[in-house]
């Protein structure tokens, strides 16, 4: 008998370390994660004529139709923070609320979409997840292709800290994951959750400046509390500013971004895996 | 020498409501009105046993009886609730093949994706396309999305990925019947040669005749229990018998 043969492939006694073995098997599905995003890639956009190109174009769609609307309210006169065209203002709010809402909306109804084979073999289901926040995370990056063009023709300039960019990218990966990963587990339950949570987003990305800018609401301290307290708001700010402001941003905003990444990330993970053993029974 | 498949006194449960509540409006109502209907469903309860290598192990047993429960228990989908279940080698669950192909991916694509996600290495998968695709029968439509293929077609290319390894475990739901009569007699012949291989194989199926013609040892479930267990022909001949 070669010692191949004896291996213990599964022991059901064997204590899952919360976290930790969810963060094991992202990375020991690697393979797969990258399979599972090139599938959703290429499902999309297979029949459609535009193809890939269909993601910079819908949101340019919204953009065009808010410019064509907002643009004789604000950033008139240079009111705008880095003295950038509306246009470019517009596009990098737009983008970035996109990302959060297509990447949570992805994220949680991946594990009810992967129902069929969840059900017949084991893939460690965290990962389809994942897989749906790189998939969302893809869509951002091609995104940025229009967004750059403006801003090298139209605004500022592309100034170096544009190198910074993967690093609100990452983050919001790990948001939307999170968060994904909390809506995924009462998805199962109940099959309002992800229309729940379609309202919630949309929502919540009209409580960050996207088309409006923040001395809109400079009167009223309480607006500018709410405003400032969602984390979605800071992602913004980050991105703004090293996408063409060419500075630091304020270290709150740093903090708040990384902090709750890292704690949506963790408290989705545990969360799920905790409820998964009651929720496969469901499926 | 330990055996490939140990379960240990399984016993799976779970809460189900039988008003199949589907939206959280329904729950909050039901709360409110407190008309929740919430019952203990023991799908399992303290099965054991073993099967060793070259054993072929039926499990048979009325519908509702936990066979597929315990497939899924052995195949890592579900958790025991409380038992063990201890599993050496790799594993091959023959159930419902397929599932996780898209009809929008070519047979490339589907092959590489669905080995992946029987756990295979990626890249060994890239290298076994060309086998696979031989052996199905559908080499000449490789790259082409597999939404034109006719369901026997997808039949054949699922079974090709799926039993494209040496699994020490193999776990088989139903007898897999696809494709024409030669494909069939190819296929059997194949399950054949996994089973004989060495493996450790269990079969659920509903077909007492076949399971007589191959088992060596089986099983027979009856609301989660054992009702019997040992030599395949007296357990089966007991089954029978029962109506």
């Amino acid at each position: 008998m070669t010692a191949a043969e004896s291996t213990v492939r599964y022991d059901s006694d064997i204590l899952r370390r919360p976290l930790i073995t969810e963060f094991q098997n992202f990375w020991r599905f690697r393979g797969l994660i990258r399979l599972l995003v090139v599938r959703d890639l290429t499902v999309r956009y297979k029949r459609s004529v535009l193809g890939v190109w269909w993601t910079i174009l819908n949101p340019m769609l919204t953009i065009g139709v808010l410019w064509i609307v907002f643009s004789n309210f604000f950033g008139r006169g240079g009111a705008l923070e880095f003295g950038e065209p509306y246009i470019v203002y517009l596009t990098a709010g737009i983008l970035i609320a996109t990302y959060f809402s297509q990447g949570v909306i992805a994220a949680g109804s991946a594990i009810v979409n992967s129902r069929n084979v969840l059900i017949k073999m084991y893939i460690p289901p965290e990962i389809f997840s994942l897989a749906a926040g790189v998939a969302a995370a893809t869509h951002f990056c091609l995104s940025l292709i229009p967004l750059l063009l403006l801003t090298a023709f139209l605004g500022p300039g592309i100034p170096w800290t544009i190198v910074l960019v993967p690093i609100p990218l990452a983050l919001m990966l790990m948001l939307v994951t999170g968060l994904g990963l909390l809506v995924a587990s009462a998805a199962v339950y109940f099959r309002d959750v992800l229309d729940i949570t379609r309202v919630l987003t949309q929502l919540l990305n009209y409580l960050i400046p996207t088309f409006w800018t923040l001395d809109f609401i400079a009167g009223s301290p309480k607006a500018l509390v709410l405003v400032k307290s969602n984390p979605v708001y800071s992602f913004l700010v980050v991105f703004r500013t090293w996408v063409y402001g060419g500075e630091m941003p304020p270290a709150w905003n740093l903090i708040m971004m990384a902090g709750s990444a890292v704690l949506a990330l963790a408290l989705g993970v545990y969360v799920f895996s905790r409820n998964w053993r009651r929720v496969v029974v469901r499926l | 020498m330990s055996n490939p498949i140990e379960v240990r006194d399984v016993t799976l449960r779970y809460r189900l409501d039988k008003a199949n509540v589907g939206t959280i409006k329904e729950a909050a109502l039901r709360t409110i009105r407190r008309q929740r209907t919430v019952e203990w469903i023991h799908a399992l309860d303290g099965v054991s046993f073993e099967v060793a290598r070259g054993e072929i192990f039926g499990v048979v047993g009325p519908n509702g009886a936990g066979k597929s429960t315990l497939m899924k228990i052995i195949a890592r989908v579900l958790p025991p609730t409380t038992g063990r279940v201890i599993v050496r080698g790799q594993v091959a669950p023959m159930i419902e093949l397929g599932s996780g192909m898209n009809p929008e991916l070519t047979a490339r694509e589907n092959i590489i994706l669905y080995g992946a996600m029987l756990g295979r290495d990626p890249k060994h998968m890239r290298e076994r396309v060309e086998p696979i695709v031989e052996w199905a029968g559908v080499e000449d439509f490789v790259d082409v999305p597999t939404r034109s293929y006719s369901s026997g077609m997808m039949g054949r290319l699922a079974f090709s990925v799926a039993t494209d390894i040496e699994p020490e475990v193999l776990v088989v739901d139903e007898v897999l019947s696809v494709g024409d009569k030669a494909f069939r007699a190819k296929s059997q012949a194949r399950m054949n040669q996994l089973i004989n291989g060495g493996s450790a194989v269990v079969v659920v199926s509903h077909s007492i005749e076949m399971l007589k013609n191959m088992a060596t040892r089986a099983m027979w479930l009856d609301r989660g229990r054992i009702k019997m267990l040992g030599d395949a022909n007296e357990v089966l001949s007991g089954y029978l018998t029962s109506g």
